[in-house]
């Protein structure tokens, strides 16, 4: 059993018409064995960008703290935030820095871009372990459920989904898939994210 | 002096009488019809040996076997099986049912219990009481009866896809309203055709072309809109059950 897989959970984001979301599910486990239902994988960095983090949990926990630093000094030193295509360099860039001692963990990135004429863009990005980035335009899947997510979000995917139906789209998307991986579930949580404000809902889904 | 190398240098010598060949295969249980679909590419690794390659095949009127993992192992099962329901044939001078074939099919995989077929099967067709079923099986023979199932290359791709699809898992009905127990065929052969082209597009594995195999209960005429997509009629014996193929051309690359 790989390391990426001992402590489970997955991630996936998807794109839609003028917003994004990230969904996560809330487990966290040590093998076969679940430790607990409430391990968050998906984190706030500006008010405009969500990051996801799947893969081995005490890097996920490390990486979040280290990505608060950076983005922190980065604001300081820049005296604005952080966009969206920045920080998924800073992803990359920051995990190949350890490219012969990797962090085992598999970021995802969901946020809005700003456009020269002021508006907003959806830009969502993922990567390996070592930052090889995977610009994409409709999903992004991490995690040990990433297989199933894949499948069922190829097909229920489709362009230019409002909010809502994005918010639909994703829940069931991750829902059906972490229901067949023994690794992801127990519960799960996801993020709109829109030019106005931030929806969070937590999804009540089968806890066995 | 004899040539002591061998001692000095112990050898190993190995044959895998295995392969792994891809492709995915897919059915579907209907109230009065069952879908049994896969698609037609033979790989080896990265290679592939060919693009039309079939996975389904007829076994009798009211009888589909869908046949996945090593092509070999597969094409040999299904003659196997063919042979048994011919000699039931001229036992019992009638097609076997559905159910008794699933059972035949359990003994002759467990058979091999020390040296299995790798394959993974799954029947679909017409039980005696009129009613749509698929069956799946493991290498050795453990099967169920369900409604749907998905098996190899893409299979962890397709089936939490067709649990949502078909089952309605995780769909809440709107109040006074509830789920079908079966869906009408036209929408089965959407899902069915959506499911290889999505498998298709994220599985090396899986594309070419797409063989479904529709089989409609006794006394039961295809849909106006399945008939628009001309369906080859495979000749049957009598008037009972009735088998209908129809082709798909899937993503080459």
């Amino acid at each position: 059993m790989s390391i990426m897989d001992h402590n489970g959970g997955s991630v996936v984001a998807m794109a839609g018409k003028d917003c994004v979301a990230i969904a996560s599910d809330l487990r966290l486990g040590a093998g076969a064995m679940t430790v607990a239902m409430n391990f968050e994988k998906i984190f706030p960095v500006t008010d405009r960008i969500y990051l996801g983090l799947t893969g081995l949990a005490t890097d996920i926990t490390t990486l979040r703290d280290r990505f608060r630093y950076l983005v922190n000094m980065f604001t300081i030193k820049e005296s604005r935030s952080i966009e969206p295509s920045t920080f998924a360099h800073l992803v990359s860039s920051t995990l190949y820095s350890r490219r012969f001692g990797p962090y085992f963990t598999e970021p995802v990135l969901a946020g809005l871009e700003r456009t020269p004429s002021g508006g907003f863009k959806p830009y969502i990005a993922g990567a390996d372990l070592i930052g090889c980035l995977n610009f994409a335009e409709d999903f992004i899947v991490a995690g040990t459920a990433s297989d199933k997510l894949f499948g069922v979000a190829e097909g229920l995917w489709e362009p230019d989904l409002g909010p809502e139906d994005l918010f639909e789209t994703i829940s069931q998307t991750l829902l059906n898939s972490v229901d067949r991986d023994a690794y992801s579930g127990w519960g799960a949580i996801v993020y709109i994210i829109t030019p106005e404000k931030v929806i969070t809902r937590t999804l009540k889904g089968r806890m066995d | 002096m004899p040539d002591m190398s061998a001692i000095a240098n112990p050898q190993q010598r190995q044959f895998n009488p295995y392969a792994e060949n891809g492709g995915t295969i897919l059915a579907v249980a209907g109230a009065d019809f069952t879908v049994i679909a896969g698609d037609t590419r033979q790989s080896e690794g990265y290679s592939i040996q060919t693009r039309y390659a079939s996975k389904v095949f007829r076994l009798t009127d009211r009888a589909v076997l869908a046949v996945n993992g090593f092509a070999a192992d597969g094409n040999m099962f299904v003659k196997k099986v063919k042979q048994r329901l011919e000699w039931y044939r001229h036992n019992h001078a009638k097609d076997m049912p559905l159910r008794s074939i699933a059972r035949l099919i359990q003994t002759m995989l467990y058979a091999q219990r020390f040296f299995p077929y790798y394959v993974y099967n799954i029947l679909g067709g017409i039980e005696e009481d009129g009613t749509g079923a698929v069956y799946s099986f493991d290498p050795v023979g453990s099967y169920e009866r369900e409604a749907c199932r998905a098996a190899g290359a893409a299979q962890s791709l397709l089936q939490p896809f067709l649990d949502n699809q078909i089952y309605f898992k995780n769909q809440t009905a709107a109040r006074g309203y509830s789920h079908p127990a079966h869906l009408p065929l036209p929408d089965v052969l959407s899902i069915v055709i959506d499911s290889f082209t999505s498998a298709t597009e994220r599985h090396i594995e899986v594309g070419d072309g797409l063989e479904m195999y529709i089989v409609m209960a006794k006394g039961q005429t295809l849909p106006d809109a399945v008939t628009n997509l001309l369906p080859e009629e495979l000749p049957s014996t009598g008037d009972g059950e009735r088998v209908f193929v129809l082709k798909r051309d899937l993503k080459k690359d």
